[in-house]
């Protein structure tokens, strides 16, 4: 079953197209990444998600309820962009007035999102007092009020420290096994490449990718081959002959280093690479395979869709 | 709802609010203080004409009797007003008029416009997407955060009324301490339908201007604007602030005054209690009208 479904969604601002056709399916259980360059719609499209923003054309389901519909809002948490609070109340007593705004939670419940996101230290000082992690935090376990079965959360480790970050990602990770969806948008990739099951990377308002991170976009592995100073010569002549090469000739680049010389070749095997060195009669001193990272392929897909578009425009 | 109401009470708690119903009741108290004090010396020197000064005619004679029986009526009426049955209609007179819409103005700009200048907004309409019932909540709670300000000023005054008056060395009373308490009350009564009034005008505010200050000054504004156009002989009758003067039935003041807002209105024609009321209530439903539709636009806060 899909949690959220979005059809040819649309948002237009006057002039400026905001979101354009998006089409989106979210299924129970996953954690979905929305990515994007800032200014791409992601925010504008989770405001509609959530019934802030009404789209100018297209269709949302949320919880298998069409939207609009308030009941189908109240049974998602949601944290949009940095948190507010009213700074005049405590941590506890903010968490209460979330509650009591979505028809009241019992006590107990407030106090296991304060543990969760631990939080139950500092949960009778006032808002004003609380850093932007402690913030984030709070924000988190207001979302978790009710054991939602969909969050949908905004830049989630917004500010947070390292090791604040890790407990957030363990957290959503907890969610998850227990059956929660989470719908999170984050400009943290690697973050994004170890939490999420599924992503979509929306440019200009468009889908232009989908599917899980370690398939997302074309870019390949790498190869990272170091030889002696001495066979550099040889090993760039033999690497830039290989027909891969031709392809791509800017790929392989000499790196100074002081005991070898590193090439980086964009291919998928270890073993060609070395083999077509072996040929020539140079020795690799070491070959090493590089996955390419959810950021690479995040800026190989924003970077060609703008290509895409100054070429279109 | 009442979830919705409890967590509007709980977040309306807060310093900006009880610290403008604390001055109200301050400004209250101190206009007694002084009402009181010019009753007193006026009653000890009553303005005489300058021609009767130093004159002993018997015209004069009559004159400055007169004027001697003119300001010992009013300090007695300024002492009588100062009693716990009837400094009601102070305390009530003055949350209906401009002190009143100060006070919401203050309120509503920081309960209702503050969710947006605090982007709380986003998640209070994540948490009751209902649009509708968020606008009642804040209207039902500015509204009884005005009407706990009334109560707590009337009741302060009935406390300290008397013994202001008795500072002051005002003759005592005639009547009892709580001779004119119906009145009052039925005045007090007049002045919760006016501040409803005025909390829509606040709550419509907040959708219009969507901040704290913007809120604010809208809220003041338009009811200031509407006092001017109730000066205005053409149109004045069908000014929102002609029907809270025929509703309140404020008439002149003495030394302690029951309003701040029949000193700013025409002295045409008025308009009858009953045509006051259906005026606010048309005035409080196209209020409602506006909020609402303005509620419905995009939150991009």
């Amino acid at each position: 079953m899909n949690v959220i479904t979005c059809v040819r969604l649309a948002k237009r601002f006057g002039r400026t197209v905001a979101v354009n056709d998006l089409d989106l399916e979210v299924g129970a259980g996953q954690v979905y990444g929305f990515l994007g360059p800032n200014g791409a719609g992601k925010t504008t499209t989770i405001r509609m998600l959530l019934g802030l923003i009404t789209p100018s054309a297209g269709q949302i389901r949320l919880l298998d309820r069409p939207m609009p519909d308030p009941a189908a809002v109240r049974l998602t948490g949601s944290m949009i962009e940095e948190p507010a609070f009213y700074p005049w109340l405590t941590g506890k007593q903010n968490l209460q007035v979330s509650a009591w705004t979505g028809g009241g939670h019992a006590e107990g419940e407030i106090i296991r999102v304060l543990d969760a996101t631990g939080l139950s230290d500092v949960a009778d000082r006032k808002v004003r007092a609380y850093s932007q992690g402690m913030r984030q935090r709070l924000g988190l376990a207001a979302a978790m009020l009710g054991r939602p079965p969909l969050l949908i959360i905004d830049e989630p480790t917004n500010g947070l420290d390292p090791p604040g970050i890790r407990d957030i990602r363990g957290l959503l990770g907890e969610l998850a096994a227990d059956g929660t969806t989470v719908f999170m948008s984050s400009h943290l990739l690697a973050e994004v490449e170890q939490i999420c099951s599924r992503v979509a990377v929306i440019v200009k308002g468009r889908l232009v990718e989908e599917g899980p991170p370690a398939r997302l976009g074309t870019a390949r592995r790498r190869v990272r081959v170091r030889v002696r100073p001495a066979d550099a010569e040889s090993a760039s002549h033999l690497l830039n002959r290989w027909p891969l090469r031709i392809e791509t000739p800017a790929a392989a680049e000499p790196l100074p280093h002081p005991h070898s010389t590193e090439f980086v070749v964009e291919h998928d095997s270890g073993r060609d690479v070395n083999g077509v060195l072996a040929t020539g009669g140079v020795i690799a001193e070491s070959v090493t395979i590089e996955m390419p990272r959810l950021e690479d392929r995040f800026m190989e897909i924003v970077t060609e869709d703008a290509h895409v578009v100054a070429a279109g425009g | 709802m009442l979830w919705l109401l409890a967590a509007e009470f709980r977040k309306i708690v807060r310093p900006l609010v009880w610290g403008t119903a604390l001055a109200i009741v301050a400004f209250c108290l101190l206009i007694t203080w002084g009402a009181a004090h010019n009753a007193h010396a006026a009653l000890a020197s009553p303005r005489i004409p300058d021609v009767c000064a130093q004159a002993a005619t018997a015209q004069c004679r009559l004159v400055i009797a007169h004027a001697h029986a003119m300001t010992r009526a009013a300090a007695l009426a300024t002492s009588a007003l100062a009693q716990p049955g009837e400094v009601g209609q102070v305390a009530a007179g003055m949350l209906a008029s401009l002190p009143g819409l100060l006070l919401i103005a203050m309120i509503a700009g920081g309960h209702w416009g503050g969710e947006w200048g605090s982007r709380t907004i986003r998640q209070l309409l994540c948490r009751e997407g209902r649009r509708g019932r968020v606008l009642l909540a804040k209207w039902l709670s500015i509204w009884l955060a005005a009407v706990g300000t009334l109560v707590a000023c009337y009741l302060v005054l009935a406390v300290a009324g008397p013994l202001i008056a008795a500072s002051a060395h005002l003759p005592a009373a005639r009547a009892g301490l709580f001779a004119g308490l119906g009145s009052s009350l039925a005045t007090a009564g007049r002045a919760t339908i006016v501040l409803a009034l005025f909390a829509a005008i606040g709550t419509a505010a907040g959708t219009i201007g969507r901040g704290q200050l913007a809120t604010m000054a809208i809220t003041a504004g338009s009811m200031l604007l509407a006092l001017l156009v109730a000066g205005i002989a053409s149109v004045g009758r069908l000014s929102p602030a002609s029907f809270v003067q025929a509703w309140m039935g404020f008439g002149p003041v003495g030394y302690l005054p029951t309003n701040f807002w029949s000193r700013f209105i025409g002295s045409g024609p008025s308009l009858g209690q009953l045509a006051g009321l259906i005026g606010i209530a048309g005035s409080a439903a196209v209020v409602a009208a506006i909020a609402r539709w303005r509620f419905a636009a995009d939150v991009t806060t």
